[in-house]
């Protein structure tokens, strides 16, 4: 099988720090990755890699071409929202639409007009005079118009309000993903979206914390809830990390027996945000 | 090639007020600087005297001295133009690979499947060719309406404007000659295009102390040293500066022929090139040593332009 993503030993190194350290990472097709990782963990830098805006050490093949030696050639079959409302403010979007038609060979105008006739956005319209959301909307709308192999998306809804943000990746879900395409998405707001992942990857230091399919976290971390006479009982279990909500002990567990938690109190799959704080605080003690 | 043009319409797209609306300013205050004196001349002799009597003293002219005169004053009409253009065309490209740094709209630019080379070659060939043949049009077009303008007025005043002056003028000659003096200026100044684009790839704030300091610092220090050593000021990047504008191309200034004015490429102070305003004289600054020197030179501006273009993103 030939991966999305193929990096062996990746590295980026600013001058005195090391952004991105050795990670291996293969990505198959098909996908839709989370990429979750606190401030400075490295994930801008690995997705500059992959889209060739940055150069880098180590291998890394992007659908079998080099981003850093190939990017215009790269960029027919992958697309990327890098942060919000970067879309040049003096453009009108019919001019958009007219560029990226011509520019684009995989672009689809009437597919983007048919995404845009459900905005408030017009042809006329600047990018000045729409709001952050329009933009984002837009810029959504001229992304998923585009047939290519591999979208990333680096916090592409930061600073929308929750209206938007949850209509952006509904689109993102029910119009434009299938079995042909990878989504690799950055963002803070993990409970977002992590129902829509099939692949969650951590990333802390410049390193791969986690990589494992949605099925996987499921299967392998559980959620036990106790009340506090049962606390010391739990912690026998040796759980990875624990908490106190409203009197009750949380406590995160890996790979442990099911049967045996649910004898001490309520058993969940524990969401991705609470897992990344596990995780995260974890590796640090 | 499509992509190209796609990306040159854009660079057109973005700068629509610089590239179209300002020649087109500048044809309006021609046509209103025309009509005022009508107007204003009117005031003060309604009957058009003695215009009338300018009239005739100018039909009585010779034939050939007046086409002289007309032709130097048709070419010296694109001065206005070439002024304003060499402004637009200096402002466009120190803003040309720094505006979208600036705004970030450069990783959307990025995410297109367009190369960096081609990317910088569209907007050198905005600042080239679009924008002084945009103003070669608008110029065209201002001559033909003052042309028509002043034949009503000659009309109306009972002299024959085909004889006094249309015949005599030769004006497919001229507008040749000033947008051939337009391109031969573009190669003329791909130094300077290409030190204006590197330092547009560079500057992490105002380009323009960028593109000026640098330039004059090492003129003043080679001045100064050269003065220390010799106590004579010989030929330094000033001398060098001076010498590239005097013999420019582009129709500037004018210039005494055999004791009859006519139109001059460059400034006629120095002998390195005839001034005269023929398509051989441009030719003759293109297929020079200088010439050669100068695209040696823009080539490693413009090598530069696109290294520090690739990694404009790297932080």
């Amino acid at each position: 099988m030939s991966y999305v993503i193929d990096a062996q030993g990746l590295t980026k190194r600013y001058k005195s720090t090391i952004a991105v350290d050795n990670i291996d990472l293969q990505i198959p097709p098909g996908r839709i990755v989370g990429l979750i990782g606190p401030n400075g963990a490295g994930k801008t830098s690995a997705l500059k890699a992959i889209l060739g805006l940055a150069t880098y050490e180590g291998k890394l093949s992007v659908l079998g071409k080099s981003p850093a030696n190939d990017r215009a050639a790269l960029m027919e079959d992958v697309c990327f929202i890098a942060d919000v409302a970067v879309l040049p403010r003096w453009i009108r979007v019919w001019q958009l639409i007219e560029l990226t038609e011509n520019i684009h060979p995989k672009f689809s105008r009437e597919k983007c007009l048919q995404y845009l006739s459900s905005t408030k956005v017009t042809l006329d319209h600047r990018v000045k005079q729409l709001s952050k959301g329009m933009v984002a909307q837009l810029h959504l709308a001229i992304v998923m118009s585009i047939d290519v192999k591999l979208l990333v998306l680096d916090e592409p809804t930061l600073g929308l309000d929750i209206l938007f943000r949850k209509q952006f990746y509904t689109n993102l879900l029910n119009d434009y993903f299938d079995e042909q395409r990878t989504i690799l998405i950055t963002t803070h707001q993990v409970e977002e979206i992590e129902h829509i992942l099939s692949d969650l990857i951590f990333i802390q230091d410049g390193r791969i914390a986690l990589n494992k399919s949605m099925e996987d976290v499921q299967q392998n971390y559980a959620e036990l809830m106790v009340a506090p006479d049962q606390a010391a009982a739990a912690r026998e279990l040796r759980p990875m990390s624990e908490r106190e909500l409203f009197g009750r002990h949380i406590f995160l567990f890996e790979n442990a027996n099911r049967q045996q938690l649910k004898e001490l109190g309520e058993v969940r799959t524990p969401s991705v945000a609470d897992l990344f704080v596990a995780i995260m605080s974890g590796g640090e003690s | 090639m499509n992509r190209l043009m796609a990306l040159i319409k854009r660079e057109f797209w973005e700068n629509k007020g610089a590239f179209r609306t300002t020649p087109l300013v500048i044809g309006g205050i021609f046509l209103a600087a025309m009509l005022m004196f009508l107007i204003t001349f009117n005031h003060f002799d309604n009957e058009f005297q003695s215009l009338k009597e300018l009239l005739r003293f100018i039909a009585q002219q010779d034939a050939g001295l007046r086409a002289k005169i007309i032709y130097a004053v048709n070419l010296e009409m694109s001065v206005f133009f070439s002024t304003v253009l060499a402004f637009v065309v200096f402002f466009y490209l120190l803003g040309s690979l720094y505006d979208d740094r600036k705004d970030r709209s450069i990783l959307f630019w990025k995410s297109l499947p367009a190369s960096d080379t081609m990317t910088i070659a569209s907007k050198l060939l905005s600042a080239m060719v679009v924008a002084p043949v945009i103003f070669w049009v608008v110029y065209v077009m201002t001559h033909i309406v003052i042309m028509l303008l002043f034949s009503v007025v000659v009309l109306a005043l009972g002299e024959n404007p085909w004889t006094l002056i249309i015949s005599l003028s030769s004006p497919f000659e001229v507008w040749t000659l000033v947008l051939m003096s337009y391109l031969a200026q573009s190669v003329w100044a791909l130094p300077l295009y290409g030190w204006l684009m590197l330092v547009s790839a560079f500057a992490p704030r105002i380009p323009l102390l960028f593109a000026i300091l640098p330039p004059v610092i090492l003129g003043v220090l080679e001045l100064w040293v050269d003065f220390l050593k010799t106590f004579t000021l010989n030929e330094n990047l000033f001398g060098l500066f001076g010498h590239w504008f005097a013999n420019s191309p582009l129709i500037m200034s004018g210039d005494d022929y055999n004791d009859e004015f006519g139109a001059a490429l460059g400034i006629p102070i120095t002998n390195d090139y005839d001034h005269q305003v023929t398509v051989a004289n441009m030719l003759d600054r293109l297929f020079s040593t200088d010439m050669l020197v100068g695209l040696a030179i823009a080539m490693v501006f413009l090598g530069g332009t696109l290294w520090l273009r690739r990694r404009a993103t790297e932080s």
